[in-house]
């Protein structure tokens, strides 16, 4: 088994060591790290650093000296996130933190994106987002769809402020086995379940599975609403669309 | 309690809010109670009812005359001074809420902020001003009449949008202290000329909630501001942030605010425990799962264990979404009145 010790980018190190306290969590992170080389690593602690600048540039001296974009964007990008996600989910950072983050993946995903398009690689699933109706709010709901477009998911965006109808149209169009809804107000938070409702009434609810997420939004919110499944997080919500892809396909 | 002479609405909520002795625990709602139901009972609806003070006023009043509340709060939304500061407003329909189209900001920085010189004229505030004298004139004896400033965070997400306001908390703290100072004239004077207008009090949102920054942030960034509006708007505030916010009540209860509007992510006893004696607590009735989702006996059990926690104004923890029955917020005032019968000597 790997040592914190085999680790060998020190900013990745004292993340581990001071953040991650789950021994899953944990073995991973050593595990991952680990193994990946330490141009991967030093790509993670600059985005954890939220440090755009120093991402954008090691990612194209990386991709100049030939590593694949698949091996930047998951040894590096998205395993840098992973930490910047369990730091969030326990109130060790916040929104601005975040952000700055999601800028450096941003600067990062610049490059790689264009090149896994080209590429043709099979999604790992497409999925509808949108902040609902009368709420215009979207950091996490684009939080979210950084990480599911990193993680090989094909998204759909909607926006904000998203009718029944605009959810309506899209799972015609694209034929998504998932969507996701995102409020951050209160008082918006039950045109979830008019949209859910929508679905209903236009026979397509058996068609898509539903996640929803968002700061008021709790697991029993959702399940009063009659949403699949709850997200709490960024990282939450990749991993949900991931059970219902698969629970769709069943 | 027992020995305090039977008091108006008004006098319980103005002597809670000074945490002196109350002939019972009032009903507050520092943000709005509106609904669909009580649009149609009066026929004063959205958005109208933002716009038209008679509307307003009308509409706002129904906290008292048909929930029962001890206070009346006309501002239903928070945009009001952001419509007088240029930001663009999506007014939407009677079944949703007014907001600020903070995808289309009219800021980049501090410089660009100004105060325009019609700012307590334009409509949009000057419809605030209206309603609260139509109240005070018809209300001002019976009940609390509470009205609404908009705190320079969250007008900086307003005209700056969430995501640039942010990151610019975090990329520059000089820039973003600039910001704020040019937004506090609009907060001083909004909240000055409803106090002239006859409110009793004023809520102050300003949404550092602890779903976006740290606690370490609100002490930062606005400690000292929202102490310095103790001075300048001379009136009871009531600070409002939603979200988890335990982890920056001890800063908030320092600032010398009256009360703290606090949300239902927060355990009433926890609270009390952090501002105890130093600022008074208005809350925490959960609104999503509880007023909108379930019955009388949830929200009871909610009243009740602010009650026992010894929470100094009871009320929903935010505007409550419009689709909110009577039924649930009248059980508000029925529960409260219970709980005080049965610990009555």
């Amino acid at each position: 088994m790997a040592e914190l010790s085999d680790v060998v980018n020190e900013t990745i190190q004292y993340e581990i060591e001071e953040f991650i306290e789950r021994p899953d969590e944990l073995e991973r992170n050593i595990t991952l790290f680990a193994k990946v080389r330490p141009s991967m690593q030093d790509i993670a602690a600059a985005l954890i650093e939220g440090d755009n600048d120093s991402v954008d540039v090691l990612t194209k001296q990386a991709l100049d000296e030939g590593i694949e974009a698949v091996e930047i964007m998951d040894d590096g990008l998205i395993a840098g996130m992973g930490i910047v996600g369990i730091k969030f989910r326990e109130n060790f950072i916040f929104v601005p933190e975040v952000l700055a983050c999601a800028r450096a993946m941003k600067a990062g995903m610049a490059y790689i994106e264009p090149i896994l398009s080209a590429s043709g690689v099979e999604k790992a699933g497409t999925v509808i987002m949108g902040t609902v109706k009368g709420d215009l709010h979207d950091i996490g709901k684009n939080l979210c769809i950084m990480m599911l477009r990193g993680s090989g998911f094909e998204v759909h965006d909607l926006g904000v402020d998203t009718s029944e109808d605009e959810f309506i149209d899209a799972i015609e169009e694209h034929g998504a086995p998932v969507i996701g809804m995102s409020a951050l107000l209160t008082t918006t938070m039950p045109n979830m379940g008019k949209i859910i409702e929508a679905l209903i009434d236009a026979d397509l609810r058996d068609d898509v599975q539903i996640m929803v997420g968002g700061a008021p939004v709790t697991q029993e919110f959702a399940d009063d609403m009659g949403a699949d499944g709850y997200g709490k997080d960024a990282l939450a919500c990749v991993s949900l669309a991931k059970d219902l892809i698969a629970a769709a396909a069943r | 309690m027992a020995d305090v002479k039977p008091m108006t609405g008004r006098e319980r909520v103005l002597a809670a809010l000074k945490r002196e002795p109350v002939d019972r625990t009032p009903i507050c709602n520092p943000t709005s109670v509106a609904t669909v139901e009580l649009m149609d009972l009066v026929d004063a609806p959205f958005p109208a009812a933002n716009r038209e003070p008679e509307l307003m006023a009308r509409l706002a009043a129904t906290g008292y005359t048909e929930l029962g509340f001890d206070s009346i709060m006309p501002v239903f939304s928070i945009i009001q001074e952001s419509s007088a500061l240029g930001c663009k407003i999506q007014w939407e329909q009677k079944d949703n809420w007014p907001t600020v189209r903070m995808r289309e900001p009219i800021w980049e920085t501090a410089e660009d902020i100004k105060i325009p010189s019609d700012f307590l004229t334009h409509p949009d505030t000057k419809c605030v001003l209206d309603a609260i004298r139509i109240l005070k004139k018809e209300y001002g004896d019976e009940v609390a009449i509470v009205g609404k400033t908009m705190g320079p965070w969250s007008l900086a997400y307003h005209g700056m949008g969430v995501e640039p306001f942010l990151l610019l908390s975090l990329d520059d703290p000089d820039a973003t202290k600039a910001v704020l100072d040019a937004l506090k004239k609009a907060t001083i004077d909004f909240g000055v000329a409803q106090l002239e207008a006859g409110a009793d009090a004023v809520t102050l949102p300003d949404h550092a909630t602890g779903d976006l920054v740290s606690g370490e942030y609100y002490e930062r960034y606005l400690k000292d501001m929202h102490t310095e509006f103790v001075d300048q708007i001379p009136i009871p505030i009531i600070l409002h942030i939603c979200g988890r916010t335990v982890d920056r009540m001890g800063f908030i209860a320092e600032t010398g605010m009256a009360a703290f509007h606090y949300d239902s992510k927060n355990e009433p006893p926890e609270s009390m425990d952090i501002v105890r004696d130093k600022i008074s607590l208005i809350g925490n009735i959960n609104n999503p799962q509880t007023l909108y989702s379930k019955g009388p006996e949830a929200v009871r059990a909610e009243v009740y264990k602010n009650l026992d926690a010894g929470v100094n104004l009871v009320g929903p923890e935010c505007a409550i979404p419009l689709q909110t029955s009577i039924a649930n917020l009248k059980e508000i005032p029925k529960a409260v009145r219970d709980w005080h019968a049965e610990h009555t000597n």
